[in-house]
């Protein structure tokens, strides 16, 4: 008996993806549990195993291209079995994407369902209503395609709406992309749309502010020097990266407000009981933000140790969907990279980012003598709707105090 | 007021005081809105409150419970000389009445709605005239509510005279049981008062011009409510037009049968229910282009907005089912809509009842509608026959039956016929709107000994995991 394999829901609002590639082909056996395909998603690359053994009968989609969920992707039988007719290939309904003369010569076989309605509760119809996005044009992530009042949300965020027939199709203001000499024309990957649209929308929601404040982090830098060897004497590497991790989470308990999200909806500020810390992670691919879960309850190797496994698998992309949720606040590392100091823009929906700027050998006035010290910049972009510019220069303030003297860290831990 | 034409502004004018007008004229002053509400009197409330839903609900229950005594023998209730003393049946019901107008009256003044008794005509789009005992008033106004409701149509060869041939209007204030009481009009107000006569001691007999009652019911809903209209010695007599009432020694209804022979149907009392036609004259919605249909129903889009902008109309004038409960929630829409809310009529399911004996309801679609809308249908039936609470109260006539689609098991509707089964309609119209899943209502626990059961029953039945019953 052949089965079609299509491709799951895997949660988390993912509803398209791209086949990266086939790691098998049609007529090949395979065991269950083998993997068939990679396929890459709005956040990460996954490989999608085999739900059982047999003969890989057809594939329904070539590599390279666009797919659902719940299209077909590959049928799976015994050898030689004749295939039912809707599951040959030519069947296969993203393949149908012709032109639209051609449609018309296809005889539906039932009657279109085009006008059913969209599932989804009163509540959230009347969610879409307020935020103008029309149900018939968003795919539900719920059970059977169930619209949520997450996928409204991300609708009405989401920058690219489809244009309204005889709307221009260039808002007013905004420069139309056109060549002017030789292009290479390269396709967005979904994971660049993905930031885009998430940058895009942080900007328009939040009212970012940064703040930028120095500290002198000559004596933390001592202090890691030391431990470092002992600590990477046992094996795994040791960075600097956890001491920052430590202090913010320190300073976070101080002003619950940066570890917080707003329930506009509700007029509702969630403090959060818990300190879930985004590290930004630069790919070849483009920005990923996995998340250490509980900072405050590991040490500094194990924190360690977690950011080298996250960072290195987040450039693989092979982290688990679950590793890139569920962040509180985060922490941008751009300073080996280069430059002063920056304004990151705000995670969403968190309500700071902190970013850590270069550190360098500067000469500053200790006692009245200029002195060489280890100084860098550290800044917090944060949501000046719920946070006013005092507290962000408070908040810093103890954060560089905490970075600056690694004993009075050491005695909040 | 004074004698005269006095002239008044306002954000919004409601006309019309009956489920529709009222909840609008409510929820405007709710939302800020400086509101008067016209009503032709005396009594706001409208149809529903004074001559249709609640009082016909009062003498369905009395009716109901003189039934039951007279039929308790098995159950070891016997009575002698059960005397029905109609006068105060309907004073009774002129009673809840009075009390339930009276509430309205009393939410009015509460929110600061204004109440101006009299009859409105549009002059334009921003202003109309309202016609009471002492003058006249104009009233200028930003949004206008029309909710003027609906009545019982009239045949031309049958016209009211207001004592041998009335209306349901009528129907509910007899003095006295008739002895032979033809209904015309087999729908749900005829069935239901009909009903009622019948289980008072009258010789009822329904006319009807159509081969079927309630047209657009679940056959099997309809098969059930027949016999049991048997049962109370109902005479239906489907395929006849009625043509005329001789008023003469002999008074009798004169109908056509599917023959063509013309049969006499002697007749005490003739009440019409052959349907309900918008109450839109003298409005003056011409002068202003408010659009009608062809049956003079209103045209409104999902924001209950006319053809002119600014004008609004709910409830039974702007057409569709004619049922209060629909009325409310257009009313709220259109309230929410001028106060510039994003609001839009865009339920899934509007629940219908028929206060029969057996009472019979609805919810979204029948298994014609669902097939006719292509979708592979399945169905699932648990018959109130194998009920212990339907035992235990002597109303094993009904079932249940959900319709959904084969495929996604998504629920598409339900259809009930029963004792109190009005009472549940409510949570299949939630399961509806909701978009639940046959296996979401399977799971959910339901009270036994109930009739509610039943939905769940049903359900499992259309799953194939019935527990109650043998699978089909």
């Amino acid at each position: 008996m052949a089965h079609v394999f299509n491709f799951p829901d895997v949660g988390e609002g993912i509803h398209e993806g791209r086949v990266v590639e086939w790691l098998v082909a049609e007529g090949e056996t395979v065991a269950e549990d083998q993997p068939l395909l990679k396929v890459e998603t709005d956040k990460a690359v996954v490989e999608l195993p085999s739900p059982n053994a047999g003969t890989v009968l057809v594939l329904h989609v070539p590599a390279d291209s666009a797919i659902e969920v719940g299209d077909a992707l590959v049928t799976i039988g015994e050898a030689g079995e004749a295939l039912p007719e809707s599951e040959s290939k030519k069947d296969s309904p993203r393949l149908v994407e012709v032109p639209a003369v051609a449609v018309a010569e296809v005889t539906p076989v039932a009657p279109v369902s085009g006008q059913r309605r969209r599932l989804a509760t009163p509540r959230t119809r009347a969610l879409a209503r307020k935020l103008r996005v029309d149900l018939e044009a968003i795919q539900g992530s719920g059970a059977g395609g169930r619209i949520t009042d997450e996928d409204v949300q991300r609708a009405a965020e989401a920058p690219a709406t489809p244009v309204a027939p005889g709307s221009t199709a260039v808002p007013v203001g905004i420069a139309e992309v056109t060549a002017n000499g030789e292009v290479e024309r390269v396709p967005v990957s979904h994971l660049r749309k993905t930031i885009a649209g998430a940058m895009r929308a942080s900007k328009q929601i939040s009212a970012h502010v940064t703040h930028v404040e120095e500290a002198d982090v000559t004596d933390l830098f001592e202090h890691y020097r030391t431990v470092k060897a002992s600590v990477e004497a046992s094996g795994g590497r040791f960075t600097l990266l956890p001491f920052f991790i430590k202090a913010l989470v320190t300073v976070l308990k101080d002003y619950p407000i940066f570890n917080a999200s707003v329930d506009e909806e509700r007029g509702e500020i969630l403090l959060k009981k818990y300190y879930n810390i985004g590290i930004a992670v630069d790919t070849p691919e483009g920005l990923i933000v996995p998340v250490i879960k509980d900072a405050d309850r590991k040490d500094m190797v194990e924190l360690a140790a977690e950011i080298v496994d996250l960072a290195g698998r987040a450039r693989e992309r092979k982290l688990m969907l679950d590793e890139l949720r569920g962040g509180s606040c985060t922490i941008t590392n751009i300073g080996p990279l280069g430059g002063v100091f920056a304004t990151p823009i705000i995670n969403q929906p968190e309500l700071a980012i902190v970013g850590l700027h270069k550190i360098q050998d500067r000469p500053v006035v200790v006692d009245g003598e200029i002195v060489i010290r280890k100084m860098m910049y550290m800044s917090i972009s944060f949501d000046h709707r719920w946070i006013d510019g005092a507290e962000g220069a408070r908040f810093m303030t103890d954060l560089v105090n905490l970075v600056a003297k690694p004993g009075l860290l050491m005695a909040r831990l | 007021m004074v004698v005269g034409s006095v002239s008044r502004g306002c954000q919004v004018v409601v006309i019309g005081a009956g489920p529709g007008g009222y909840v609008a004229a409510l929820r405007l002053a709710q939302l800020g809105k400086d509101v008067i509400l016209v009503d032709k009197g005396p009594r706001l409330g409208g149809v529903c409150l004074n001559v249709g839903c609640i009082p016909s609900k009062a003498l369905i229950h009395a009716a109901d419970l003189a039934y039951e005594v007279r039929h308790g023998e098995q159950m070891g209730l016997s009575v002698d000389g059960l005397r029905v003393d109609l006068p105060k049946m309907v004073a009774w019901k002129d009673g809840i009445v009075d009390r339930l107008t009276g509430g309205v009256e009393f939410l009015c003044s509460k929110n600061g709605v204004e109440v101006v008794y009299g009859s409105a005509r549009f002059l334009t789009d921003r202003s109309l005239e309202v016609a009471g005992k002492d003058g006249m008033l104009e009233v200028q106004f930003e949004s206008a509510v029309i909710a003027t409701g609906s009545s019982a149509m009239q045949l031309p060869n049958l016209p009211f005279d207001g004592e041998r041939v009335i209306g349901s209007t009528e129907a509910l204030s007899l003095q006295e049981v008739p002895e032979r009481l033809v209904v015309v009009g087999a729908g749900y107000i005829g069935l239901e008062l009909g009903t009622v006569y019948a289980k008072l001691g009258s010789e009822v007999t329904v006319v009807e011009f159509l081969p079927e009652i309630l047209p657009g019911l679940d056959r099997d809903a309809a098969k059930t409510l027949q016999r049991r209209l048997k049962k109370l010695k109902i005479k239906l007599l489907l395929n006849h037009r009625a043509v005329s009432h001789d008023d003469g020694e002999d008074p009798a209804l004169v109908a056509i049968g599917p023959d063509d022979q013309e049969i006499r149907i002697p007749a005490d009392l003739v009440m019409m229910s052959v349907g309900r036609v918008p109450r839109t004259a003298d409005l003056g919605l011409e002068a202003v282009g408010v659009a009608t249909d062809d049956k003079g129903f209103i045209t409104v889009n999902d924001r209950q907005q006319t053809s002119v902008p600014g004008i609004y109309a709910v409830g039974d004038v702007a057409g569709g089912m004619l049922l209060a409960h629909k009325a409310y929630q257009e009313a709220k829409v259109a309230a929410e809509v001028i106060a510039g809310e994003p609001a839009a009529f865009d339920n899934v399911a509007i629940p219908a009842v028929v206060y029969t004996d057996p009472e019979v309801a609805w919810t979204g679609l029948t298994e014609n509608e669902a097939v006719e809308q292509g979708y592979e249908v399945v169905t699932g039936t648990f018959n109130f026959k194998a009920s212990g609470r339907a035992m235990s109260l002597e109303a094993t006539d009904g079932f249940v039956k959900a319709i959904a689609d084969a495929g996604t098991q998504q629920l598409l509707g339900v259809v009930a016929v029963g004792r109190g089964v009005s009472e549940f309609i409510g949570e299949a119209t939630l399961a509806l709107e909701m978009g639940a899943f046959l296996e979401d209502v399977a799971l959910t626990i339901h009270p036994h000994p109930s009739m509610s059961e039943a939905f769940q029953e049903a359900v499992e039945a259309a799953l194939g995991k019935a527990v109650h019953q043998v699978n089909k």
